[in-house]
Parts: structure tokens; C-alpha cells; sequence
């Protein structure tokens, strides 16, 4: 595919094919910081470890050991399930949509950002399943030939639901994998011994032969293509869950484009949280700019004036509707029960990322560390508001009921906070985090200077 | 760089590649044939029982009507084991001193009845009214096969929730005239006319799952 | 034969490696290749070499979808309609998603995987590997390769071109 030669300018620095490979194949071959990386792997382990507890103890005594009861059946399990599928969504992005709008700055982080698209599918994944009450039996959701003579119910939005994670997890492997393979190729090349075996047995003998490339490519952007649908259509459909319901706050129209821009809001400040301790930590910055996270900024920024929309919207229909229900409801968010929670939200989504129209905040890297944490916490905020905050309210006031996260509950969401950092942290050690293979394209036409 | 790998890496590539899906399948397909086994199902499984009762003998040599022991199978839910004093009104004076028939005597005469262990168990979550069945025209040889030939009852079919709705899904094959219900071996008279049975058999999930 | 599988002339740029397979394949050579750490623009032109995947993608998705949409309709209009909230027995508006979804699935899978077999990949062991400088074409190195196959290949006169190429090197890869 043409890409402008220009496009060289998102590299910092002097840098020509052979440095490109050193500094980033360092990072996996001589890394720094040993003992901190051991340390911080060893944090995320004690996580792996509560997330296997928490597990064990859904398995054991059945979701009762959530807080969830009528009329919440939804805890923070299913709050916490919306929040990592939408972390997802920035990963495919940068690395779908960008590649197929010809966007020379996705190649520094997109590799990394799909890492992060794995790993948060994976915990995402695992909320639903627990969540079933009889985890077990999770595969009753596949259709199979069984003894009952059934098959799922293709009506339901959870059957639905099933369909596009596995597919959003199973497609952002392959298209990960599928890029990293010449990389691989690079690794099994400068190193020795069983490392050169094992990253050979990956890299599956790639020679780099034209026509390998030819078809490399012309294969890795169907797939951008196919994965860029995925971007729009995942979170779209765990919308369904909800708005497919007739529940107020739930069922409204503007719900898939709104979760849609909330997951890819939510996605760009996670990639932000992790990209700028790892880009210092990896001395990537000659690769990882400050222009790249201005880009992340502004996308984030957009991203979250269509989520302020969405959140107008609900508010606009809730109260256009004329539904007693829905006006409650509202009412319930703007000056009720719920409003602390919802002007929370207001600030955190809304009010703190307009900084972002500016220039120097986009750059102040601090500022772009703490704000992107505020996202997260204000998306998952937002997710509770959604899933839990409905549902308490009722129809009636004696329908109404309260919910409080157990012990169980907060231990299955740290878990997977350490499950996502565990994995991110082997991912960083032993897999080169930026796609080499496509920075070595900005260069490579130039002949490196004699030195 | 030298060679990293022999030859012979990629014959064992080309093994696990091929091996995966092969054996794969191979998984599954043991998987489907056992999940429809009696070894999972329990079909032709039969129970260990306090007292070797035959129905062979009973039904097919003495030839007693189902009703005589299974006396509620017409009128109830559940067709009913029988009571110890079923028993008794003949084997006070057949075989009274029979060791085979000690239990019953036990239960006799300390008043504890026989501890008959279920052969045609169906799952908790599902409704099943043995009545209404009987009713239908559906034959006890229909679901519970021959019994006049079974020296030791065993499960007849597999119980699955397939096999339920084969029938279900249409009803008129399985069925009897009223009077063939009780009847082992019958068959439907080739020359007869065909007798149309007024059931509803319904497949909608709460019609079981209550 | 010499037991020569062919020769393979490094060079350092993009640039370079494109105009040498542009002076071989003017010269007549056919069996070529060229080896580079980054695809480079234009080489598959002058090899005149297309690829076919595109068609995978779309007739794979196209299969994967109608069977995925047809056994919806197979298990809710023919097999067993459950009558849910009055919906139609074929309710092709809410197949649309499971439909969708295997599409994309059944199109990115046999995409990947008719690339790796087209490429002819896993394979782990390759003449190729046996050059020490071959290493580098995952690198920074861009060579090309003239085959033993080609009607007009004689060792001496091919490595005498490929010098005349002003490459870094010229490597012997043995059979």
C-alpha cells in the first residue's frame, strides 16, 4: 500500500532501519528495569491470584456470594463486563480503522494497543460466563448437537451477545498474531539458543519473500477491513442487552452509537494510562511522540463529546417521552437518589476532557496520565449508573430495591485488573511492542548513511 | 545463520497441524456418542433392587395388569410403587417361607415399607404427569418397553429431553386405542382403520419446565 | 548442478533491491525473488506477482454468512418455533446479528489461514536459513534471489549480473 515517505516524521530522532531494530528489540532482548518489571509482575500475580479465588468461589457457591437479588440482578459483574469490552474498542481502532485511513502514526502503538484489545476481551469475557449462575455449563451457548434437542435462542440478545465477543476476541487474535509474525521473524534472527527456538516456532519460518509480503498485506488489510466492522458492531450489541429491554434508562434508541463512542472514549484512556508509564519505562519515546498521544487526546476528546451527546440525549428523551417511568428516572439522576453519581460522571466524562481542546494539555503528560484515569474511573462509573442505578430504581416504589457489591464482587473486578496487568507486563517482556516491521517501511527506501 | 531447526521440525508441524483438528474431532465424536450412550443416559441400565422382583415372571407368566402394583399410574402424577400389602395378598400364601421373599416379610411385620429404588427418573426441573399420558393413548410398553421380558426391570429409554420431544412434536404414531394401553406387544392392526387421537401435545418450554 | 539452489545478492535499501529485480527480470531471469525485512513498494509488480486472497475473504464471508443465517432459519421456522412475544417464525431481522458476526468470523479466519498456506508457512526449515547472511533479511538487508530453476541460469554468468548490480554481497545458497 503507498504511503507518503514524509510519513517519517513521527519517528523522533536519527533513525535509520538498523537502529530501529535495536532500540526496539532491546526492549525485549536487554531489557532495563529488571527487578522493577519482576516487582510489578510479582503485584499483578497476587491479582491473578484473587481473580482465581473469585472464581473459585463462583464456582463453589453459585453467584449468590454477589450482591445481585431482584429487582438487581445485574451487579458489578455486568458493569464490569461493558467496561473491559469498551477498554477493547481503541485497539481495534487504532489498528483497523487507522491502517484502512492510511495513518502513518497508528504504526507505533498499534501493535500495543491490540495487545491491551486481547487481554481486555479476555476479562471481559469472563463476567458473562460467571455470571450465567451454572458457569460450567458456559458452552450450552454454542450451538452443538445435544441430548435436549435445543439450540440457542437467536432471538435473545444474549445469545447475540455470545456471538460478537467470541467473534471480537477470536478475529483481534488473529489480526494481532497475523501482524506480529515478521516481527517474530526479526526476534528468532537476533537471538541464540532456546529463545531462537521457541520465537522460530511462532514466527512460522517467515522469510519475508515478496510474495510472502504480497500476501501478507494484501491479508492483514482484509482483515483491518473485517475487524473495522468489529470496531462499530461489538459494543453495539452489548448495548442490545439493554436497550432491547423495555426497562426505563435502559431501552432508548441512542444507546449502540453512545456505547460505541463510550467504549472508544473509554479505550483511548486506557491505551493512554498504560502507553505513558511503558513508553518512559521502554525508552520508546523516540517512537511513541508526544505528537502520538496529542493524536490519542483529540480522538479521546471527540470520542467523549459524542458520549456527552448520548448522555443529552437520554436525558432530552427521557423527558420528551412524557413516560412517568422515564421521567422519574431522570429526576432520580438530576436531583435524586442517583444524582451524586450522575454529576460525578458529568465532571469526570464531560467536563474535565474539554481541557483536551487545548494544546498544552494535550501535551502536558501528567495532566494526559491523570485524566485518562479519571475516564476509566468515569466510565465505570457510567456503566453503574447504567446497569445498577435502573435497576434499583423499579417501576413502583415498592419495586425498588438497593444494591451493594460483597467482598466476592470487588475481588472478581480487582482480579482481572490483575489479570489485564499480568499479562500486559509478560506481553511487554517478551514480544516486541511496536510493530518493527512497519517502522522499518518508513525508512527503508533510504539507504542508511556509511558510518 | 545456521539451521535452527532439522528437516524434521516440519514433518512434526505438519503432525500437530493435522493431528489438532483430527484428534479434535475425534473428541467430539466420542464426546457426541457417549453423551447419547447408556453409559451417560442410563438406557438398559437396571438398579439394584431389595428384592429380586421379576416382572417377566409377574407380567408375562402370571400376567398381572400393570394397575394391579402400579395402581395410581391412571389417576395421579406418579404411577406408584407398591405398597408392601400388594405383595402380601399373594405371598402370605405363595411362597410364604421363600427366603428371596424375607424383605418383605421384614417390612410386614415391622411396619417399614420396601425401599424400592426408582428406575425411570426423570431430572427435578421437569413436570411429568403419568396420568395424562396414560390418557393420551401413550402405551406403558412405549416408554418403558417390555417389561413382560425383564427379569430384572431396567431403564428402557433415554429419557433425554430429545426423546421427549420426538414424540411430542407428533404424537400420533406412539399412540394406542384405550384398550391397547396396558397391553405388551401390541401392534396396530395393518387393516384397521386409523384411529385419530384428539391430542395436543404442546412443546412450549413451560409445558415441562414449570 | 552444482548443487547450488541459487544466488543471493544483499543490498542495503528498499531502493536498491527494487531497481536490481527490475535489471534481472529485464535481463530475462524469471525465477526470481526478493527477501526484505518490510514489503517493499512496487516488487510484486515487477515479479508480476498478484494475489488471489481478496476473493478468499469475500466468498469464505459470503459462505460463513448464508450457513450461519440458514441454520437460523432451519432451527426457529423448521425445526422447533418457539412462539416468543408473537414474533414470526423467521424473524430474519434478529438473525442479522449471529449472521454478521460469523460472516466476519468465517472471512478473517480463512483469510489467515489461506495466507499461511499460500505462503506455504509453518515451515521451520528452508534452504535459505543455511546462508548466515540471510538473518538479516528479516532486518535490515533486502536481497535478491535468482533460482537454479530459471532456463537461463548458469552460477558463473548469474553471480557475474548480480555483481554488475553493485550489491553488498553475493552469497552461494546451497542446495
Amino acid at each position: 500500500m503507498p504511503y507518503p515517505t514524509d510519513e517519517t516524521r513521527w519517528i523522533d530522532g536519527d533513525h535509520d532501519i538498523a537502529s530501529i531494530n535495536d532500540a526496539i528489540a532491546d526492549t525485549v532482548q536487554s531489557p532495563q528495569h529488571r527487578r522493577a518489571w519482576l516487582r510489578a509482575l510479582a503485584v499483578a500475580a497476587v491479582g491473578l491470584g484473587a481473580l482465581a479465588v473469585a472464581v473459585f468461589g463462583v464456582f463453589w457457591w453459585y453467584i449468590g456470594v454477589w450482591g445481585v437479588d431482584v429487582p438487581v440482578m445485574w451487579g458489578i459483574a455486568i458493569t464490569n463486563f461493558v467496561w473491559w469490552v469498551g477498554i477493547a474498542h481503541a485497539g481495534t481502532l487504532i489498528s483497523a480503522i487507522l491502517l484502512l485511513a492510511n495513518q502513518a502514526w497508528r504504526r507505533s502503538i498499534n501493535r500495543f494497543a491490540e495487545a491491551m484489545t486481547l487481554f481486555a476481551v479476555a476479562c471481559a469475557a469472563m463476567f458473562p460466563l460467571l455470571h450465567l449462575g451454572r458457569p460450567e455449563f458456559f458452552y450450552w451457548l454454542f450451538p452443538y448437537p445435544n441430548t435436549y434437542g435445543y439450540w440457542p435462542q437467536f432471538l435473545s440478545p444474549l445469545a447475540w451477545d455470545f456471538f460478537a465477543v467470541a467473534t471480537y476476541g477470536t478475529v483481534s487474535l488473529v489480526f494481532w498474531y497475523i501482524g506480529l509474525v515478521p516481527d517474530l521473524g526479526t526476534m528468532r534472527d537476533r537471538s541464540t539458543g532456546l529463545r531462537a527456538r521457541v520465537y522460530g516456532v511462532f514466527a512460522l519460518g517467515w522469510r519475508g519473500s515478496a510474495r510472502h509480503w504480497e500476501r501478507h498485506q494484501t491479508a492483514y488489510l482484509m482483515l483491518a477491513g473485517l475487524a473495522t466492522t468489529l470496531v462499530v458492531s461489538v459494543h453495539t450489541i452489548v448495548s442490545f442487552d439493554f436497550a432491547v429491554a423495555q426497562l426505563p434508562g435502559w431501552h432508548t434508541t441512542v444507546f449502540p452509537p453512545y456505547f460505541v463512542a463510550g467504549a472508544i472514549f473509554s479505550g483511548f484512556a486506557m491505551v493512554l494510562t498504560f502507553l505513558i508509564p511503558v513508553r518512559a519505562w521502554l525508552g520508546l519515546k523516540d517512537f511513541v511522540t508526544i505528537r502520538h498521544l496529542d493524536h490519542c487526546a483529540k480522538l479521546m476528546l471527540t470520542a467523549g463529546l459524542v458520549v456527552a451527546y448520548g448522555y443529552l440525549a437520554e436525558l432530552f428523551f427521557g423527558w420528551y417521552s412524557g413516560d412517568p417511568h422515564e421521567r422519574s428516572l431522570i429526576a432520580s439522576h438530576l436531583h435524586g437518589r442517583s444524582a451524586p453519581l450522575f454529576w460525578t460522571i458529568i465532571a469526570l466524562n464531560v467536563v474535565l476532557p474539554q481541557s483536551l481542546w487545548w494544546r498544552r494539555a494535550r501535551r502536558h503528560i501528567a495532566w494526559l496520565f491523570v485524566l485518562s484515569i479519571a475516564i476509566n474511573l468515569g466510565m465505570w462509573l457510567e456503566r453503574w449508573l447504567i446497569v445498577i442505578s435502573s435497576l434499583e430504581h423499579g417501576l413502583l416504589p415498592t419495586t425498588g430495591g438497593a444494591y451493594f457489591p460483597t467482598f466476592w464482587d470487588w475481588l472478581t473486578l480487582a482480579g482481572t485488573l490483575g489479570f489485564f496487568a499480568f499479562f500486559m507486563l509478560l506481553f511487554i517482556r517478551y514480544v516486541p511492542v511496536i510493530a518493527m516491521s512497519e517502522l522499518r517501511e518508513l525508512v527503508a527506501h533510504r539507504r542508511p548513511e556509511a558510518p | 545463520m545456521a539451521q535452527l531447526f532439522r528437516p524434521s521440525a516440519d514433518r512434526r508441524v505438519r503432525l500437530v497441524l493435522w493431528g489438532l483438528p483430527v484428534g479434535l474431532s475425534l473428541v467430539g465424536g466420542v464426546g457426541y456418542a457417549l453423551s447419547r450412550s447408556g453409559w451417560s443416559t442410563g438406557a438398559g441400565r437396571a438398579v439394584e433392587q431389595p428384592v429380586p422382583f421379576s416382572h417377566e415372571h409377574h407380567v408375562g407368566g402370571v400376567g398381572l395388569d400393570c394397575r394391579y402394583c402400579h395402581e395410581t399410574a391412571e389417576r395421579a402424577a406418579f404411577a406408584g410403587v407398591p405398597a408392601t400389602e400388594t405383595c402380601m395378598h399373594c405371598h402370605a400364601h405363595l411362597f410364604p417361607d421363600s427366603d428371596l421373599l424375607a424383605p418383605v416379610r421384614d417390612s410386614w411385620s415391622t411396619d417399614r415399607p420396601i425401599r424400592w429404588q426408582r428406575v425411570h427418573d426423570l431430572p427435578d426441573f421437569v413436570f411429568f404427569d403419568h396420568s395424562i399420558h396414560i390418557h393420551a393413548g401413550v402405551g406403558c410398553e412405549t416408554c418403558h418397553g417390555r417389561v413382560d421380558r425383564m427379569p430384572r426391570i431396567r431403564q428402557f429409554a433415554d429419557l433425554s429431553m430429545k426423546w421427549c420431544l420426538e414424540c411430542h412434536r407428533d404424537p400420533t404414531p406412539h399412540l394406542r386405542p384405550p384398550d391397547a394401553v396396558f397391553v405388551m406387544g401390541w401392534r396396530p392392526d395393518p387393516d384397521a382403520a386409523p384411529v385419530s387421537h384428539d391430542v395436543d401435545a404442546r412443546t412450549s418450554c413451560s409445558e415441562c419446565h414449570r | 548442478m552444482n548443487g547450488l539452489r541459487g544466488l543471493l545478492a544483499e543490498f542495503a535499501a528498499g531502493d536498491e533491491v527494487l531497481a536490481a529485480a527490475r535489471a534481472a527480470r529485464l535481463a530475462g531471469y524469471v525465477a526470481l525473488e526478493v527477501y526484505s525485512p518490510c514489503p517493499v513498494e512496487g516488487v510484486a509488480e515487477v515479479l508480476a506477482f498478484r494475489t488471489r486472497l481478496p476473493r478468499v475473504t469475500f466468498v469464505a464471508g459470503l459462505l460463513g454468512g448464508a450457513a450461519i443465517f440458514l441454520f437460523q432459519v432451519w432451527v426457529h421456522a423448521i425445526e422447533w418455533h418457539l412462539n416468543i412475544g408473537g414474533r414470526r417464525a423467521l424473524a430474519a431481522p434478529a438473525f442479522i446479528v449471529p449472521t454478521f458476526e460469523i460472516t466476519i468470523l468465517s472471512a478473517a479466519l480463512l483469510t489467515a489461514f489461506a495466507m499461511l498456506w499460500r505462503n506455504g508457512l509453518p515451515r521451520l526449515h528452508h534452504p535459505l536459513f543455511a546462508v548466515p547472511a540471510f538473518a538479516r533479511a528479516s532486518q535490515d538487508r533486502f536481497f535478491l534471489f535468482i533460482g537454479a530453476g530459471d532456463p537461463r541460469f548458469h552460477a558463473g554468468h548469474v553471480r557475474a549480473f548480480l555483481e554488475s548490480l553493485a550489491p553488498l554481497e553475493v552469497h552461494d545458497v546451497p542446495r
